[in-house]
């Protein structure tokens, strides 16, 4: 029988979108054109050619080994790219995904990608034309709200603080702007170099839509905990006490 | 028993904290905020918004003209985009009435801070038995409470840096060093009677009496000596240097005090006595690669850390109170001064430590979840010892927090830094248990329950050595393996996983007290550390650490050191 992976446990709508962002089946919301796409993560202009680190691996004399048969390079690795990055900020208030779920979904669906987690930042970092396609694939799905979710390479500040009135999370280098037709626009780059024509987004969800695709769990949205004197544990809460206590005791009795 | 969590305590603190912001709000026509609105106005009024980045400012451009180049200008940030393009807030010092603003709390701004490191790396315990042993059976001296009486008056000249037995010297300005200080405590009341008031630590008079004989007995008829070396040595030299310069002056007030030759082979007892056969340096010497020598904070167990602070005598009966001052000590200690500058040289530290320390957030969930504890066990450290109890009570105090995290955005807004609320989450989770239990690895197994829950509800924790440290760190907790397996009270700031992290070490020297404290023990770890710092001539408040750091901020507080009376006049 051939193995289908679990991917996470629970019921709940976060558990359900949390094993969605995990397995890469994901809903496509929008179509960023791909032009668009690379001038907002401001690592080459659009239509430049790739900066290369080494010649093509073809022309490498690459000796002959087991793990290069097996594996296929990606078309970066396979032309020599450089390795560059984006970098995702995701808001506390019921943005799509966070930046644990944005590293399994690279981990796990993404080939020759480097994830790097943090709590207000996540980086995947990867070989330039795959890093591009890569980031297209988040900005267009429904991983990415375009209120709540933005590209920093810096300064990315915002995802714990309140939302702007508009809705927006707060950005200290306004990258991205309301605009007055409901669209968001991209209006800087990842590191805040402003670009040379506003890029538009789209409209971001509406809070109902924000909480339905949510993978947060929340006191106001779905609770993993129940509330207090009323505690009912999500099945999230279970398993992970579950590994907690087998780490415990293994490392008193390691066998 | 501790105050009960009746409110939510850290509300009080936002609404000081946003105070300001509201009214600024409300003057722009922009609805007055409150501290549970998911949305506000952002005003991106920049640095002119603070009073103290505007003194920062107008002082910068003075010393412009003075200097001949350029300094401090908070608008070449960002490409021209300054800070406070959301409102700058100010800081609360939890359990205290000081508001201070955030710059007030960067440990080179704040004279309290660095007056609680130098009061540590200033300080050596030497036994005195030794000594007397060599003076009585090598020597044929007599030392009796006269002797040691007269040896202590000679010392108290001699330690601040001033000559004894020789001709001619160089000696320091009394008012640059009258900080320094040797006081003598022991177990023997009787011995301690003889000796004269004004060089004795008082264990009977400082310690509620139970303390007091737990700390006596521990100590039993042996004699120490407390002794402080002047602040300004170790801010020219290290916290290596004190060891040498008290074991200098000790020697050369033996030979004074008991009419010995200079030369003679004993004087080598002493000193040996003076500087390893009966020393106590306040932390360990580090390893070659971290290249610091001992009374550094990169070998300060939180043991000792614990006994350092003195809240346990002052407010025994209040075991959450006493914890988070010793949080608040090790935080700035540990992650302000050690990691944030020692080891890394950044800027964002002071951001990562306050938190611990601030707006009577720890406070409010230690509180919750102790008195969960208290209600369900019936008292402090009345709960079994089991990992059970630690998955009940961590799970609880973790959610509770979440919770308020998610309820009051302002708060979130507080804690902006995954890493804060990491810490605050699972400090509060580890008290609970430690105080719950009276255990530091239940304290230390609830840290990494909480660490792991975090996580999972909402899918990030903090910085990237969390990864690690802490996600791998239940593994720690109850091993017995040489290089990690030691009881929590013996770890400290080197300990393999724990080097890396801001957020962590003064947490867990708090759930190594909040263990002990909840016990009513008199110490955590070490009873001379805890008779020490009990010296009331100590320039810091270690029994009230989080209101000497308001102190500090408030401009407040005197430090020692202070040069100013060998120099001109500004």
């Amino acid at each position: 029988m051939a193995y289908t992976p679990q991917y996470y446990p629970g019921s709940t709508s976060v558990g359900i979108n949390r094993r969605k962002h995990m397995s890469g089946n994901l809903e496509k919301l929008r179509d960023i054109p791909e032009a668009d796409v690379v001038s907002i993560m401001g690592h080459r202009a659009p239509g430049a050619d790739y900066a290369s680190t080494h010649p093509p691996l073809k022309e490498m004399g690459e000796p002959d080994c087991p793990i290069r048969q097996i594996v296929a390079p990606t078309p970066g690795a396979a032309a020599g790219d450089r390795v560059r990055y984006s970098q995702w900020t995701d808001s506390y208030y019921f943005a799509p995904s966070v930046p644990y779920w944005r590293s399994y979904w690279g981990a796990i669906n993404c080939k020759g990608c480097d994830p790097g987690t943090l709590s207000g930042r996540q980086i995947i970092e990867a070989r330039e034309r795959d890093i591009e396609a890569y980031t297209k694939k988040q900005y267009d799905s429904e991983m990415t709200d375009v209120a709540l979710c933005s590209m920093r390479g810096c300064t990315v500040h915002g995802h714990s603080l309140r939302l702007e009135e508009n809705g927006m999370m707060f950005d200290m280098l306004a990258r991205t702007e309301m605009g007055k037709d409901g669209n968001v626009y991209a209006v800087k780059d990842q590191v805040g170099i402003p670009l040379d024509k506003k890029v538009n987004l789209g409209k971001p969800m509406s809070e109902a839509e924000a909480k339905k695709r949510t993978t947060i769990f929340r006191v106001d949205g779905v609770s993993m905990h129940g509330k207090v004197g009323a505690r009912k544990y999500d099945e999230a809460v279970e398993a992970m006490h579950h590994m907690w206590d087998l780490r415990s005791k293994w490392g008193y009795r390691p066998e | 028993m501790a105050v009960k969590h009746t409110k939510k305590l850290f509300i009080k603190a936002l609404n000081k904290k946003f105070a300001t912001e509201q009214k600024l709000l409300a003057s722009k026509g922009i609805k007055e905020d409150n501290i549970q609105d998911t949305k506000t106005g952002y005003l991106r009024l920049g640095p002119d918004q603070s009073a103290r980045k505007r003194e920062f400012m107008e002082y910068a451009k003075k010393l412009e003209g003075k200097r001949g180049m350029t300094g401090y200008n908070p608008y070449v940030h960002c490409g021209g985009i300054p800070l406070g393009q959301r409102q700058l807030v100010p800081y609360k010092l939890s359990g205290t009435e000081y508001v201070v603003e955030g710059d007030d709390l960067h440990f080179v701004n704040n004279p309290a801070m660095q007056q609680m490191w130098d009061d540590i790396r200033r300080t050596i315990i030497v036994g005195l038995d030794m000594s007397h042993e060599v003076l009585q059976k090598r020597l044929g001296k007599e030392v009796t409470p006269e002797t040691i009486n007269n040896y202590l008056e000679i010392l108290n000249h001699a330690m601040p840096g001033a000559a004894v037995v020789q001709e001619h010297m160089c000696e320091t300005h009394p008012g640059l060093v009258d900080d320094c200080n040797v006081r003598v405590f022991t177990g023997d009341d009787a011995l301690a009677d003889e000796i004269d008031d004004q060089y004795v630590i008082d264990l009977n008079k400082l310690f509620p009496a139970e303390q007091a004989e737990a700390i006596k007995a521990a100590i039993g008829k042996t004699t120490w000596q407390a002794i402080h070396v002047p602040t300004i040595v170790v801010r020219s030299c290290d916290g290596g240097t004190t060891s040498r310069w008290s074991a200098m002056q000790l020697c050369m007030t033996f030979i004074d005090a008991y009419n010995m030759c200079a030369g003679e082979a004993a004087v080598a007892d002493l000193a040996y006595a003076a500087k390893h056969a009966a020393v106590l340096q306040m932390s360990e010497m580090l390893p070659a690669r971290r290249a610091r020598g001992p009374n550094n904070p990169g070998g300060l167990s939180f043991g000792f850390m614990a006994d350092m602070v003195q809240t346990s005598r002052t407010n025994p009966a209040d075991p959450v109170k006493v914890s988070l001052n010793v949080v608040a000590a090790g935080s700035m200690l540990y992650d302000q001064i050690w990691l944030g500058s020692y080891m890394s040289g950044g800027v964002g530290f002071t951001q990562y430590a306050t938190a611990a320390y601030t707006n009577d957030v720890l406070d409010d969930f230690c509180y919750y979840g102790v008195d969960y504890a208290v209600d369900k066990y019936g008292g402090f450290a009345k709960a079994p010892k089991t990992i059970d109890v630690a998955k009940e009570l961590a799970t609880e105090t973790n959610a509770y927090g979440m919770e308020q995290y998610e309820s009051f955005p302002t708060l979130l807004e507080d804690h902006f830094g995954g890493s804060q609320r990491a810490s605050v989450l699972a400090a509060a989770s580890g008290i609970t248990c430690a105080i719950g239990t009276g255990h530091s690895q239940i304290g230390l197994a609830g840290w990494y329950l909480s660490m792991l829950l975090h996580k999972e509800g909402w899918g990030r924790l903090g910085f990237f050595g969390y990864d690690l440290q802490d996600q791998c760190g239940p593994t720690n907790v109850f091993s017995y393996q040489s290089d990690e397996g030691n009881p929590l009270e013996l770890r400290g700031a080197n300990y393999p996983n724990y080097a890396m992290n801001v957020g962590h070490q003064g947490e867990y020297a708090g759930i190594s007290s909040a263990a002990h404290a909840g016990r009513m023990d008199a110490f955590a770890c070490n009873p001379l550390i805890k008779a020490t710092f009990a010296n009331p001539a100590l320039v810091f408040d270690f029994a009230d650490v989080r209101g000497c750091f308001g102190k500090g901020g408030a401009r407040e507080f005197r430090a020692a050191g202070d040069r100013a009376l060998v120099m001109p006049a500004v």
